[in-house]
């Protein structure tokens, strides 16, 4: 089974690398082509493997050595596993849809060589991510993904606006990284290793303050990569990027990592379950958080963002509440229908001529009756709407809340419920009924190419069937994962499914109800909380205000007045006062007689006085 | 192969004096024949290394003054092995790139003579040679900024020189103190460091000693609040100049730290542990403050070996063999990596005659591979895994961990800091549209340039994915070393930090 994890692991890479040789020249289709297939043998390897674990073992390798210094030796290992080979076929599937897809969203672009070498180097570190077998190569994919997220935020950079986003990405992801770091400093330092298994085998034996202390290191890390608050600002920043990579990396792939961090290092989070609480408190904070910013924006892409933060507020409860397998599912149905979304809104973009305001929308249900159809089954999909994927992996979270006795975090949970059925069908009304507005702006909508939309099909079948493997997924996935215990009462759960299908319904109801009569009237936009709402709380002026600049200007400070005025010149006045004093003495060496005659009884004076006072050999 | 260190030492010397006599049209090829066979003499060096024995290998020893126990001795141990290398290597690449045109005979001959001190400097296991060798390198240096600089360069220059030179003053004073404590305690006079190993000082002894050489030490890295003079050379420097600077002369200070401090003083070293560390933390994060607000490509880049340097020095006072290991290899990873981006620089700065950032923007339109390469160098400077800033600065960072986690959370903030300045410079130089209408027609990178920088970039990505053939031999003397500092302290407090610091479990 080797060869197939090795062919899953490098095929994306081999890709990236035939078409980064083409990264100067024209457009070639033949790029686009051979990266598709490459991934889909990685993606079809996935399978194989998953079938080999699920009816055989797990595959551990180990490739070869890495870094050994000291007591400290890591080695370049991989391990496919119930919870890895998950992550493997829903991130290669995706990514085979995307790069399909992106064959025809990028026909046009001047550098369309260099995307798809991006885009599969993206998927090899990703898979790098999700396949070691040890902290450090998890940590080798995680800036892996990293650097990729600032290579294709940045994309067009010739724009300074995504040239600007992907910085902030990047130092945004570092600070968080950094957490991460002293988190495998602290299991390195207290278990002497870090492979998966040996830390897991041994954490039990540790005090608690260090395990805790290796929790939230970890978590911070995660926080960076799945952008929860307050390191949340640069996700809908990013949507600078061309499309199928937010479909790709900024919503199915590389923003869960942080949730799968958690669900991999399940064994350190259940020892802990005071930080798993807060883990969960923060992720059902930032599920109604993020879905309040996502009710007023009328950029398309960045409501996409917001729900997408939103959902891996989401995963972060059950992970944190010690539901592993749940958060783990919801992550990867999740993939599968906001990919979708925002395939489906790259298409709405293509045909409004890259328009993004929902406002200046309307009316394309009839010119675009295919991508209507796949982002309605995506939204249907998201508000958890039975018998779509969503409803099930989230309805699961919302019993886990509730089963665990957090009532609170249940209640706003519930409320995010609304919120997202309410926003998701605000954009499909928007977007494709109503009046036509574009119109107005002499825009003539086009549907994508067929091909653009066959390949977005697989992504709707599995939004609308993946729910029904929920018993198998549990089967699987438990066997290395800790199993989450209900002991809610089979009326109670009924109950909360019917309780949490009619708030969805309700906001779907309320959303079509509101704008199929013309919406909103423009005086709320005059509410405080509109516009609380509208600049995301003013966190980025916050930290524009408050870090950003002071920062700058501390940087400017220290250089012009500590370095240039203190430092620099403390050591030039050493310079010149000995230069000077020299300039000074040599006019003892005037030549003139009574002048010289005069230093000598000054000098004859200093010599008696040395020889009274200070006589050390007596 | 006996005496394989002298021929690396005197070659460019030899070589260099006979360059007097080759022609000025063909003195470019002349320079960077030697300096590759100078390379690969140590690449012979490398393979004919032995990585599992105790010791130095390829000693070389002759009586000069036996009256106080000065001789010429040389030998290389896995410590020095691979700075050696570096040199040779980094002078063989800066000769390639070289592209100035001005008295580039004498040039090249100062910078073969400028190689045979450097490596001098490593292969000395005698102090007073080792001595002669430090200052030396001075010299070379002083002509290179003085002669080829830019406007401020005489300025620069007598810095540079007068700087350095101060704290090596008082390096010897405490060399000659240390010998004549030998000459007290053994009888005879001796100034080899593997006989000077061997003696125990009491501590208060220590403490004086220590600062004699950590000053002058401190000056060459340089040590915040001893930096100053770094700016001005490299901003005045020519690019090889810069090169070579950044690239091994400023290792020369934490080689010193790693070869006299430690292994000499190891009670005052881990008495002086956490000021040390406090400093270099200072440095870390307010160099990276300070090449985030400047205004000079070049600049930010010198501000940055700064910040970088602090890190190094952080895990050479980390006392372990993941830290100590890890600075060394961070040693070599720094030189390679802003070597390369000096010469990034250099490049742009030939074709533009500016390094003013404000000047540029939107390069990767017109010089594409240029701005991949510097993307490469750039992600290898901000220590991305399976680069090979990677490895050093993790295992400096880990091994410093275990002294004091505060402080290794307050210099991890170096990888934070190290993204900001160095992205935020790429943007500004590299994105955009082409604002500047003179960079709209620049040439992307010429041979001599690519000849250059592709060893560089292909270095960057084998050793950040494959460190072992350097970390195996680094990592075998430098436990040894420890070993030996451990035998050899002698307040109990000392004995326990090794200990501590080298052993897992026990926590934050």
């Amino acid at each position: 089974m080797e060869q197939y994890l090795y062919i899953a692991l490098f095929a994306p890479l081999v890709g990236s690398l035939v078409a980064a040789l083409f990264a100067q020249s024209s457009k070639n289709i033949f790029t686009g082509i051979f990266t598709s297939t490459l991934i889909f043998i990685s993606f079809v390897s996935s399978i194989i493997l998953l079938y080999y674990v699920n009816a055989n073992t797990i595959v551990n390798v180990e490739m070869m050595d890495w870094i050994s210094a000291g007591n400290l030796s890591i080695s370049f290992g991989f391990v496919v596993d119930q919870v890895s080979v998950i992550m493997m076929v829903t991130v290669t599937l995706v990514s085979t849809v995307v790069h399909v897809y992106s064959i025809g969203y990028m026909e046009h672009d001047e550098s369309f060589n260099r995307f798809f070498s991006y885009l599969s180097a993206f998927v090899f570190s990703m898979m790098i991510l999700v396949m070691s077998d040890n902290f450090l190569g998890l940590f080798i994919g995680w800036e892996g993904v990293g650097l990729c997220s600032w290579l294709l935020i940045g994309f067009w950079y010739k724009k300074t606006s995504a040239s600007w986003a992907a910085n902030e990405a990047f130092i945004m992801n570092r600070i968080a990284d950094l957490g991460m770091l002293m988190g495998i400093f602290l299991i390195y330092w207290n278990i002497g290793s870090l492979q998966y298994d040996i830390v897991f085998a041994s954490i039990v034996n540790l005090d608690i303050k260090i395990v805790s202390w290796i929790g939230i290191f970890l978590f911070i890390g995660a926080m960076g990569k799945s952008a929860q608050f307050p390191l949340h600002t640069w996700l809908a920043d990013a949507m600078e990027g061309p499309t199928p990579v937010s479909a790709l990396i900024h919503a199915a792939t590389m923003v869960t990592a942080g949730v799968y961090l958690i669900v991999r290092a399940g064994e350190i989070y259940t020892l802990i379950p005071n930080v798993g609480m807060f883990i969960a408190s923060l992720g059902a904070f930032v599920a109604v958080f993020a879905a309040s910013m996502a009710l007023v924006n009328r950029d398309l892409k960045r409501i996409i963002a917001y729900s997408t933060l939103s959902q891996l507020g989401y995963m972060f409860v059950a992970a944190g509440l010690g539901a592993y397998w749940i958060a783990l599912f919801h992550l990867m149905t999740h993939a599968f229908f906001k990919s979708l979304l925002f395939l489906g809104a790259g298409n709405v973009m293509h045909a409004m001529n890259n328009e993004l305001d929902i406002k200046k929308m309307g009316g394309l249900y009839k010119a675009m009756r295919p991508t209507a159809i796949l982002m309605g089954i995506a939204s249907v999909a998201l508000a958890g709407i039975y018998p779509l994927a969503g409803f099930f992996s989230k309805d699961k979270i919302l019993e886990v809340a509730f089963n665990d006795g957090s009532y609170i975090l249940w209640a706003a949970l519930f409320v995010g419920a609304g919120l997202t059925a309410f926003y998701s069908f605000r954009l499909i009304m928007l977007v494709f009924f109503g009046d036509k507005v574009h119109e107005k702006f002499g825009i003539v909508p086009h549907e994508a190419k067929p091909f653009v939309i066959y390949a977005l099909t697989p992504l709707a079948l599995l939004a609308i069937v993946a729910g029904f493997f929920e018993h198998s997924f549990y089967e699987f996935t438990t066997q290395l994962l800790a199993d989450y215990k209900f002991t809610l009462d089979h009326s109670v759960v009924i109950n909360l499914i019917f309780a949490t299908s009619a708030i969805a319904l309700s906001g779907i109801i309320f959303a079509v109800y509101k704008y199929i009569r013309g919406g909103f009237s423009e005086k709320i936009e005059n509410w405080r909380i509109y516009k609380l709402l509208l600049n995301q709380y003013y966190i980025p002026k916050l930290y524009e205000v408050c870090i950003i600049k002071p920062f700058a200007t501390l940087s400017r400070f220290a250089w012009l007045n500590i370095d240039n005025k203190i430092v620099d010149a403390s050591v030039d006045m050493i310079a010149k006062t000995i230069c000077s004093s020299g300039e000074k003495a040599r006019e003892m060496q005037s030549g003139n007689l009574s002048s010289m005659l005069r230093w000598m009884v000054v000098g004859i004076i200093v010599l008696l006085v040395l020889a009274i006072f200070y006589r050390p050999m007596v | 192969m006996d005496y394989i260190l002298s021929l690396i030492i005197f070659f460019p010397l030899v070589a260099g004096i006979l360059g007097f006599l080759v022609s000025q049209n063909s003195i470019r090829i002349y320079g960077i024949s030697v300096a590759f066979i100078e390379f690969m003499l140590t690449i012979i060096l490398w393979i004919g290394f032995n990585g599992n024995t105790d010791g130095f290998q390829f000693v070389e020893h002759v009586t000069v003054i036996s009256h106080f126990g000065m001789n010429y001795h040389l030998g290389v141990d896995g410590i020095s092995l691979f700075l050696v290398i570096l040199s040779t290597f980094m002078t063989m690449i800066a000769l390639i790139g070289l592209n100035i045109k001005k008295d580039v005979k004498n040039l090249i001959i100062s910078v073969l003579l400028l190689e045979m001190t450097m490596v001098g400097v490593f292969l000395s296991l005698d102090v007073i040679l080792f001595y002669l060798f430090w200052e030396f390198s001075l010299i070379p240096m002083l002509y290179i900024i003085g002669a080829w600089g830019s406007d401020k360069r005489i300025y620069a220059a007598i810095k540079f020189f007068l700087y350095t030179f101060a704290g090596s003053i008082l390096m010897l004073v405490g060399i000659l103190y240390m010998g004549y404590l030998y000459h007290a305690t053994a009888g005879v006079w001796s100034f080899s460091i593997p006989d000077w190993q061997l003696l125990i000082l009491p501590f208060n002894t220590q403490l004086w000693l220590f600062g004699a050489f950590f000053l002058a030490f401190a000056i060459k890295v340089p040590m915040f609040p001893f930096h100053t003079w770094l700016p001005y050379a490299h901003g005045q420097a020519p690019t090889i100049g810069s090169v070579i600077l950044a690239s091994v002369l400023l290792k020369m200070g934490t080689y010193g730290m790693v070869r006299f401090l430690l292994p000499l003083f190891p009670d005052a070293t881990i008495y002086f542990v956490i000021p040390i560390a406090i400093i270099a933390v200072i440095m870390v994060i307010y160099a990276a403050m300070i090449a985030y607000a400047q205004e000079d490509m070049k600049q930010v880049i010198a501000y940055s070996s700064i910040s970088h340097m602090g890190i190094i020095i952080l895990g050479i006072f980390a006392i372990n063999a993941e830290g100590v290991t890890g600075s060394i290899f961070f040693m070599i990873s720094h030189g390679i990596v802003s070597g390369a981006l000096f010469m990034l620089v250099g490049c742009i700065y030939d074709r533009r005659h500016t390094k003013k950032i404000s000047e540029f923007g939107g390069l990767a339109i017109s010089m594409p591979t240029f701005a991949t390469i510097y993307g490469v160098m750039l992600m290898a400077s901000v220590g991305l895994p399976l680069t090979i800033g990677f490895v050093g600065e993790f295992l400096s960072l880990i091994g410093f961990y275990k002294v004091s986690w505060i402080l290794t959370l307050l210099a991890g903030t170096g990888i934070i800091l190290g993204a900001i300045y160095m992205l935020s410079l790429y943007k500004r130089s590299f994105f955009g549209e082409i604002t500047n209408e003179k960079n709209r027609n620049l040439k992307d990178l010429n041979g001599r340039e690519l000849a250059a920088l592709i060893p560089l970039v292909v270095l960057v990505l084998v050793l950040g994915i494959y460190p072992k053939p350097l970390l195996e031999p680094i990592d075998f003397s430098v436990k040894k070393m420890i070993v030996l500092m451990e035998k050899k302290a002698v307040t109990q407090e000392a004995k326990e930090f090794i200990v501590k610091v080298n052993s897992i479990e026990g926590g934050l």
